[in-house]
């Protein structure tokens, strides 16, 4: 299976005999040699690709399991996420945009909604329809000049790039829901340290992703939480 | 909201929003503002961007023997068709709902105290403690001086209003944490619309304030 070896031509060509591959099991698919996820996603949208699921499921699931587990999750409703998670995948993969984001942020996006929907669901019934609040957000500088490869590859560079401190205060928040009050209690450092932190890491990720200098927005931008001046 | 908004989320929120760590009351009135602001979507893009880098490193964890073929056997299953969204709809003359909002049931304006109507929005997955609420307050009108059990977040949909932290127009949001107290005004000019979603009771100063407190359901 080398079909994804040049996953640009393989999109738009199509692949000679995929209908032969639907009805196979797990077993009959060797281990793709280097798909990249988008040309997995973008196969799935344009032609219902088995093997291209089976190939993003070999290698997003389990991430998706851990990482489910990691945000509180028991085993078994991890597993169960992941399970939803792909399948969405399957579902949902001609809202793909390699223009909009990378497959890896699309996947994450969705991955989110379905934990955010599962907890809200074991709570109250929630209708069916996606909920507007979850919806992705918008193209963020919808230019021509804007190349979202480009623009996510700085932004992962700057996560790399934070001072260690500020970078485990970001981390966290994906993991813990009261981040603020958890963050100060497991760290122990003061609340206003880790909104500071916070604040100066996601000013600098944004101004990456709009490749901009500045590493911050200014003060008086921000609204004031609580407090008298 | 045709206006760049002045007053945003703290990035906390915005990477809470972006993480799914909001409740969810709080990220409806975060996706209010979202809809007005190129700014605030570049933050949360960046943050989702980042939950993406985080899941990417995520250690692969062994999965269920039968995963793939349960996955496999689910992928013919006929799937929900998303409804096709609602159509706009204003909240009043020339204050469109936000999109938000629009799968949501709205239903009218009730009085609760003078120059003070509120429509108390059912938010699917609302956590207990939670309460969504449209205001609308007449120009000149002062609320009562409150603070908050818990965090809470106001994004203006039309007029404005004003507090010891400042003005704040359409598409600004004001965050309150349970450490301030404050008693905002509307300005003058046209009613101030706004959303609000809060977490924990209000904590009303003043005997007035208090005694109507039961009754308002705050």
């Amino acid at each position: 299976m080398n079909e994804y070896a040049s996953p640009p031509a393989a999109c738009r060509a199509g692949l000679a005999g995929a209908e032969a591959l639907d009805g196979m099991t797990p077993d009959d698919i060797a281990p793709p040699a280097s798909p990249d996820d988008a040309s997995l996603v973008l196969a799935i949208a344009t032609r219902r690709d088995r093997a291209a699921f089976v190939a993003l499921f070999s290698r997003t699931a389990p991430r998706l399991r851990s990482w489910f587990m990691r945000t509180g999750l028991a085993a078994d409703r991890a597993e169960d996420l992941a399970q939803e998670t792909m399948l969405a995948v399957w579902r949902k993969a001609d809202t793909f945009d390699p223009n909009r984001a990378s497959a890896a942020t699309w996947i994450f996006t969705i991955a989110r909604n379905q934990r955010i929907d599962a907890l809200r669901r074991a709570g109250r019934p929630l209708p069916d329809a996606d909920d507007p609040s979850l919806a992705p957000a918008e193209p963020v500088a919808p230019d021509a000049a804007y190349d979202v490869a480009q623009a996510e590859q700085r932004v992962r560079a700057a996560l790399l790039d934070l001072p260690a401190e500020q970078a485990e205060v970001v981390r966290l928040a994906y993991f813990e829901d009261r981040p603020h009050g958890e963050i100060e209690r497991s760290l122990g450092i003061p609340l206003g340290t880790v909104k500071s932190r916070l604040r100066l890491a996601m000013g600098r990720l944004r101004a990456r992703l709009l490749d901009r200098d500045a590493p911050d927005r200014p003060m008086q931008d921000q609204s004031r939480v609580g407090g008298r001046p | 909201m045709n206006r760049t908004p002045k007053h945003h989320p703290t990035e906390s929120t915005l990477l809470r929003f972006a993480a799914g760590r909001l409740p969810a009351s709080h990220a409806l009135v975060v996706a209010a503002h979202l809809e007005g602001c190129p700014a605030c979507r570049a933050g949360v893009r960046a943050a989702e961007i980042v939950g993406g880098a985080l899941l990417a490193e995520m250690p692969a964890a062994v999965m269920a023997e039968d995963a793939l073929t349960r996955a496999l056997a689910r992928l013919d299953e006929p799937a929900s068709k998303p409804a096709p969204p609602p159509p706009a709809r204003d909240l009043a003359p020339g204050v469109p709902l936000p999109a938000a909002l629009r799968d949501l049931a709205v239903p009218r304006w009730r009085w609760m105290a003078p120059g003070i109507h509120r429509i108390a929005l059912d938010i699917p997955g609302a956590a207990p403690g939670e309460r969504a609420y449209l205001l609308r307050v007449a120009p000149g009108t002062e609320l009562p001086e409150h603070g908050h059990e818990g965090e809470e977040i106001t994004c203006i949909l039309s007029g404005s209003f004003s507090d010891t932290t400042g003005t704040y127009g359409p598409g600004d949001v004001a965050e309150m944490d349970e450490e301030g107290d404050h008693r905002p005004v509307a300005d003058a000019g046209v009613p101030c619309i706004c959303l609000i979603a809060t977490q924990g009771r209000l904590r009303m100063r003043g005997l007035l304030a208090r005694l109507i407190q039961p009754l308002v359901g705050v």
